[in-house]
């Protein structure tokens, strides 16, 4: 029987999923070899038998909470699709702010009918097996997830920093050109496109496991550069690393 | 009026609910549209280094992050004080025609045009992309798979990514484009622009020879008249990444010519107590709440408000379209809301000839992509027109460079007023007092939505192209009376 799997999303740009599913045609090999279980909140009773969910966006509400631990419940497996899942995205910069100022700048007098939790990753709430990091994510990475996931083997990340990834590509580093690049502290996996495409690394694929703290030090000072001014640069996409620890 | 809870950042909630209560008699007394609202962003991106925005607001949306890279951009030009150099201006306004090729593609073909090419009366299993491929063939399906496929080639080779893309800054971009990449770019663009051209015989073959097809675009089910929104060029041509923001008056004749930075003095937004969303309206004319004609300010601003507002296209075989549009409709404006789905057509068609102009002119390869700002930033206004309407980003700095204020009108934002009224008259055709709410109900509502293309993520993230959507009608004792979905 094939695995049957369902995307859920929460809240984010949905970009995750446009980046899987823009008529990739290895994605439509690979649709053929699972059954995608359309799940939506109108017909939620009916459509809870998979194998395999993947969770697009971050949890904002208590009722998203719930959502998600239900969810968690029914799924052998739980992706983690994308940077809002992963880290909270940029979702987590409203945790800068009172939620009480969030709603009241976007619904003014009306703010009382409404309500919202700071932003954490999905982690914090339920046990996630895989994460797929990256705003969107590369589809070639979920690709080779869902291979994995139909053979059976282990799916394993990327443990370089991107920065390695940007090396191979032949780029000029981003720092020599005057940006603050997290390149050096950020998981690989995405062929440092961003710096290829001219720019930086946003950080958007979160911090890759033991960053070699002394060496960023070292370019930090290089370039006249704080920690502070690190930490506002990492914050754009990791915002929510402080509450979720 | 019953309470209505709605959450106020999570697009998930709002896929196509949309609740009717009626009066004591039956009738329909007001719609109610769940559309995600995500002006939360503007309380993100307060204490956000400034650069930061072209990367922050593209988020607020995976289906036109072009939209808000470039209006962001184009803020940070402002901003900074800094115009970019030609070859920049060029390079944006390339990849930005690749972006509506691809944009209005997936519109006609998957989202709005099955109500068409399938036929009104079409059962909802075969209304979506499937449907289509089996009625125009698949050699067609092929080319429209392959287009979006090129284009967002385009997008990736020029902006760096094809979702959220990073070429954006301050006074040009980040990247030349290669002589090779241009080849390559040039001959897509023909391509598309033979594909448009076909699209639009399509429509013609299947919509335009079809009586009842037409008879159903001028019916009054699908008409308002309201002002109209768009960015024109400096002789009044439809220009989607530069000019003045041009509104005509519903008998089609200029009401205001604005530039970005007055958008001020022009635009207000109301505010409804049951909504969590808000309305822009012309406040030279003022709100006189979901009403068309000449004393309302609601406006729309879609691809139909496009082409009223301006006086043609700026390429030639666009504009022998535009015309014969106007011939077969009857003049300008044209205020038959199904219209929309024609009028997107005609913007391909243009869009590819732009992205054919620009890859085949001398300076697009050129070596000089930036003009490097000079002053601290200060305060800009960027405006685009996104596929779905005008497009508003405006920015104060503090003194450290970061964001201090920050104000988006959104392309969706601009229509809410105009898709309630119509919605509300596409269900009062079918609701009358005393009798059964049909189940065709779900379709015309979905008709008179469709055309403004709300980007809600229900357009596009089911596979493959069926659209969620319920229907609620609740009458005046606050029972449900019935309940449509699919």
């Amino acid at each position: 029987m094939k695995p049957r799997v369902a995307f859920f999303d929460f809240t984010g740009c949905e970009g995750c999923q446009l980046e899987v599913l823009n008529f990739n045609l290895e994605i439509v090999d690979l649709i053929g070899a699972v059954d995608i279980v359309e799940f939506r909140e109108a017909s939620s009773d009916h459509s809870d038998d998979y194998d395999i969910a993947f969770i697009e966006g971050s949890q904002t509400t208590d009722r998203d909470v719930e959502r998600v631990q239900k969810i968690r419940e029914k799924a052998k497996i739980l992706v983690a699709l994308g940077a809002c899942s992963c880290t909270g995205g940029v979702n987590a910069l409203k945790n800068r702010f009172s939620m009480e100022e969030n709603l009241k700048v976007v619904y003014g007098d009306s703010a009382k009918l409404y309500s919202t939790i700071p932003t954490r990753p999905t982690s914090a709430y339920v046990k996630v097996d895989v994460q797929i990091h990256g705003c969107p994510p590369n589809r070639n990475e979920v690709i080779s997830l869902v291979k994995c996931l139909l053979t059976g083997k282990k799916f394993e990340q990327c443990h370089n920093p991107v920065c390695v990834e940007c090396k191979l590509a032949e780029n000029i580093c981003a720092f020599e050109r005057g940006e603050f690049c997290l390149g050096p502290i950020t998981r690989g996996g995405c062929n440092a496109v961003c710096v290829t495409g001219g720019r930086k690394c946003w950080g958007c694929r979160a911090l890759v496991d033991e960053p070699n703290v002394n060496s960023e030090k070292e370019i930090l000072k290089k370039y006249g550069l704080t920690m502070d001014d690190m930490m506002l640069q990492f914050k754009l996409f990791n915002g929510a690393l402080e509450v979720s620890k | 009026m019953r309470k209505i809870t709605i959450d106020p950042i999570t697009r998930l909630e709002g896929h196509g609910k949309i609740t009717i209560f009626l009066n004591d008699d039956g009738s329909v007394a007001n719609v109610y549209l769940q559309i995600p609202e995500l002006r939360g962003f503007e309380k993100f991106c307060e204490g956000r280094p400034v650069e930061d925005m072209p990367q922050i607001t593209q988020r607020i949306c995976g289906v036109c992050p072009e939209a808000h890279h470039m209006a962001a951009t184009k803020a940070l030009d402002d901003m900074f004080h800094t115009e970019p150099t030609s070859t920049a201006k060029k390079i944006r306004e390339l990849l930005y025609s690749a972006f509506y090729v691809t944009d209005h593609t997936t519109h006609f073909y998957i989202l709005g045009g099955p109500d068409f090419i399938m036929g009104p009366d079409a059962p909802v299993k075969d209304r979506n992309i499937l449907g289509v491929i089996a009625k125009v063939g698949m050699d067609l399906a092929g080319q429209v798979l392959n287009t979006r496929k090129e284009n967002h080639w385009i997008i990736q080779a020029v902006g760096g990514r094809q979702i959220h893309p990073v070429f954006g800054l301050p006074g040009g971009v980040s990247k030349r484009i290669s002589e090779e990449d241009r080849q390559k770019i040039e001959e897509i663009a023909k391509r598309d622009v033979a594909f448009a051209q076909l699209s639009l015989k399509v429509f013609g073959d299947i919509v335009l020879k079809n009586k009842a097809y037409v008879d159903m675009i001028v019916s009054d089910a699908f008409t308002h008249q309201t002002y109209y929104m768009g960015l024109v060029d400096d002789k009044n041509k439809v220009n989607f990444y530069d000019g003045k923001v041009r509104v005509v008056d519903p008998a089609g004749k200029e009401f205001v010519k604005y530039s970005p930075h007055e958008y001020l003095d022009h635009i207000a937004e109301h505010v409804e107590p049951w909504s969590y969303t808000k309305f822009p309206f012309l406040k030279k004319v003022g709100w006189k709440g979901f009403v068309d004609g000449r004393e309302s300010g609601v406006y729309r601003a879609t691809p139909l408000s496009r082409l009223n507002a301006a006086d043609g296209m700026a390429t030639p075989l666009a504009q022998a379209e535009y015309e014969s549009m106007y011939s077969t409709l009857g003049g300008k404006p044209v205020h038959h809301t199904l219209a929309t789905h024609w009028a997107r057509l005609i913007e391909l068609l243009y869009a590819a000839e732009r992205l054919l102009e620009l890859a085949q002119d001398k300076e697009i390869t050129g070596p000089n992509i930036r003009n490097i700002p000079t002053s601290k930033p200060t305060e800009g206004v960027g405006i685009v027109e996104a596929p779905r309407g005008t497009l508003t980003h405006h920015y104060v700095a503090d003194e450290k460079g970061c964001i201090k204020k920050c104000n988006l009108i959104v392309g969706t934002t601009n229509n809410q007023a105009a898709l309630f009224m119509s919605v509300k008259k596409a269900a009062e055709q079918l609701i009358k007092p005393g009798q059964d709410i049909p189940e065709s109900l779900l379709n015309q509502v979905e008709m008179a939505w469709r055309p403004y293309d709300p980007c809600m993520s229900c357009s596009t993230h089911t596979l493959p192209g069926s659209m969620p959507l319920e229907i609620t009608v609740v009458d005046s004792g606050g029972n449900t009376v019935r309940r449509l979905s699919r």
